[in-house]
């Protein structure tokens, strides 16, 4: 891809908005695009290229440095790229893992101080209880912050 | 009779449709006929033999309203009970699939004559054979929706209109939640619910569907079950519970309220949950009142005298989260049900992207209750 993320995203509504729903006949395939607009706004503020995209490019770079590096001590004064991939770079997927694992204890916790947390230690539970319902509020926080703006009105009447 | 289901059905919830809430994943499109021209042949054919007579389908428009049944607008000829039809239809793919059209047309058909307006239901069925999904036909009954997200339908919701509706809007569920139901047909969905147990048992149902459409852990669900099963407060009587009365599923003509649509989650319940369901912020189109049409006060004041019962705030308050909860969870299973692939909607993921703001509110609410 030439383009940056974004910009084949703005590109992409607007190209709907202004070329393709004027032409589209019945409210209800006109909401349908709209929500295709709706839902592009919201891939926006959380997509980019994959680490698995760029990872990629970036070791084969790696080769190249390392094979560059053996020849540009014969060529005096020559750049060289020097790259090296960072080890270990989790892929989309683990992270994902990653965080639902996490969740799922969460999930487990806050079952466990609703019926067994009865006989522990009240302040100890109460902490507990807002330490979690912390974390849920900052997780929520970040969500919605990386939410495109609704446009349910649009999608319900196939009109802006 | 369409996706048989072993569960067994749940008291309070209407046994047409304990096998639409259990029976799993259904299969995609199966022998339904999305085909507008098919579809349209199909119901001809099936009101001509209802008569015994010729119908005639002069026109079959798809609303872009609904986000689980589809809804369409029937023009027919030849047709004695009405000619201007709605037909709703619960897709296999939909957002609660799959379904039974019985719960809606029975309740519909029982409070015909009542004091809550209600289309005229003519027939149901939820044999595939003839629609290919679970269908009733109803009355057509003119009027406008005004929608909670606002937009130009809304404009001039206020004043004597907005008066009216509002004067509308809560008598019909007073008088929704004053029907005699054990006189009717639907006596038998009070069989295992009392006052008691009615609240545990809409927890129940509604963790069983989270249990099914959650795609991955929710600690904010989590949450409110534990809190909502803290809790639980005392029906003050049991009622027919429309489940989704707010803004938005009402029709209204020269500032009146014309007809309470979209009865798909009708079930036997406690009042006060469709007091918490209109309460929720979401229907309240930016004006603060409760479904842009009364203040918090006006609306309990109107409907306690009519209803005879002193609404409980705390009872309020849970079914505000529950509501909230509800809420959640129906934009989780648009999620599962785009993910899934039974459904190309794209008003689904539209929906699911709601699921945080709605946990944030369950949040907030939950702490100002401490």
């Amino acid at each position: 891809m030439n383009n940056s993320l974004p910009r084949l995203i703005d590109g992409m509504v607007a190209t709907l908005r202004r070329e393709i729903i004027p032409h589209v006949e019945g409210d209800f395939a006109r909401g349908q695009a709209f929500g295709v607009i709706y839902m592009l706004n919201s891939i926006r503020l959380r997509a980019s290229w994959s680490n698995a995209f760029l990872v990629e490019q970036i070791r084969a770079l790696e080769e190249a440095s390392r094979e560059l590096e053996a020849v540009v001590g014969e060529l005096p004064g020559a750049p060289a790229p020097a790259v090296r991939a960072p080890p270990g770079v989790p892929t989309e997927s683990e992270l994902e893992a990653m965080r639902d694992q996490g969740d799922a204890r969460i999930c487990e916790l806050i079952d466990w101080l609703a019926t067994d947390g009865k006989t522990a230690p009240a302040a100890t539970v109460a902490r507990a209880d807002e330490i979690v319902a912390r974390y849920i509020q900052r997780q929520l926080k970040w969500e919605i912050s990386t939410s495109a703006k609704p446009m349910f009105d649009e999608i319900s009447r196939g009109s802006d | 009779m369409t996706q048989a289901s072993e569960q067994q059905r749940q008291p309070g919830w209407p046994e047409d449709r304990a096998r639409g809430v259990a029976g799993g994943e259904a299969s995609r499109a199966g022998a339904f006929a999305d085909d507008v021209e098919e579809l349209r042949a199909r119901l001809g054919a099936y009101l001509g033999a209802q008569v015994g007579a010729a119908v005639t389908v002069d026109s079959f428009v798809r609303f872009p309203a609904g986000f689980s049944w589809i809804t369409y607008g029937v023009d027919v000829t030849g047709y004695p009970p009405g000619s201007r039809l709605i037909l709703r239809m619960g897709p296999p793919y939909g957002l609660y699939a799959p379904y039974s059209a019985m719960p809606e047309f029975k309740s519909l058909s029982a409070l015909q004559g009542s004091g809550v307006p209600v289309p005229r239901v003519f027939a149901a069925s939820d044999d595939p054979a003839i629609l290919g999904a679970p269908f009733f036909l109803c009355q057509r009954v003119d009027g406008d929706t005004p929608l909670p997200w606002g937009g130009q339908a809304n404009k001039g919701l206020d004043g004597a209109r907005r008066e009216s509706l509002a004067r509308d809007f809560i008598d019909a569920l007073a008088a929704l939640h004053n029907f005699d139901w054990r006189a009717t047909d639907l006596a038998s969905w009070g069989e295992g619910v009392s006052e008691s147990n009615v609240a545990a048992l809409q927890i129940e149902q509604w963790r069983e569907r989270f249990q099914r459409w959650a795609m991955r852990p929710h600690p904010m669900a989590h949450r409110a079950f534990a809190w909502l099963s803290l809790n639980q407060p005392k029906a003050p009587r049991l009622a027919i519970v429309h489940g989704d009365y707010r803004l938005g599923n009402f029709l209204e003509r020269d500032n009146r309220m014309t007809a309470m649509l979209d009865w798909e989650l009708v079930h036997l319940g406690d009042p006060v949950e469709d007091i918490g369901w209109a309460f929720l912020p979401q229907y309240r189109a930016g004006t603060g009142l409760v479904c842009g049409l009364a203040s918090e006060e006006e609306f309990l004041s109107r409907y306690e005298a009519l209803a005879g019962f002193s609404v409980d705030r705390q009872a309020l308050r849970f079914y505000i989260v529950f509501s909230l909860l509800k809420l959640g969870l129906t934009h989780m299973a648009a999620a599962r049900c785009f993910e899934d692939g039974r459904f190309d909607d794209m008003r689904m993921p539209a929906m699911a992207t709601q699921m945080a703001p709605v946990f944030r509110q369950i949040e907030k609410t939950l702490e100002r209750s401490k």
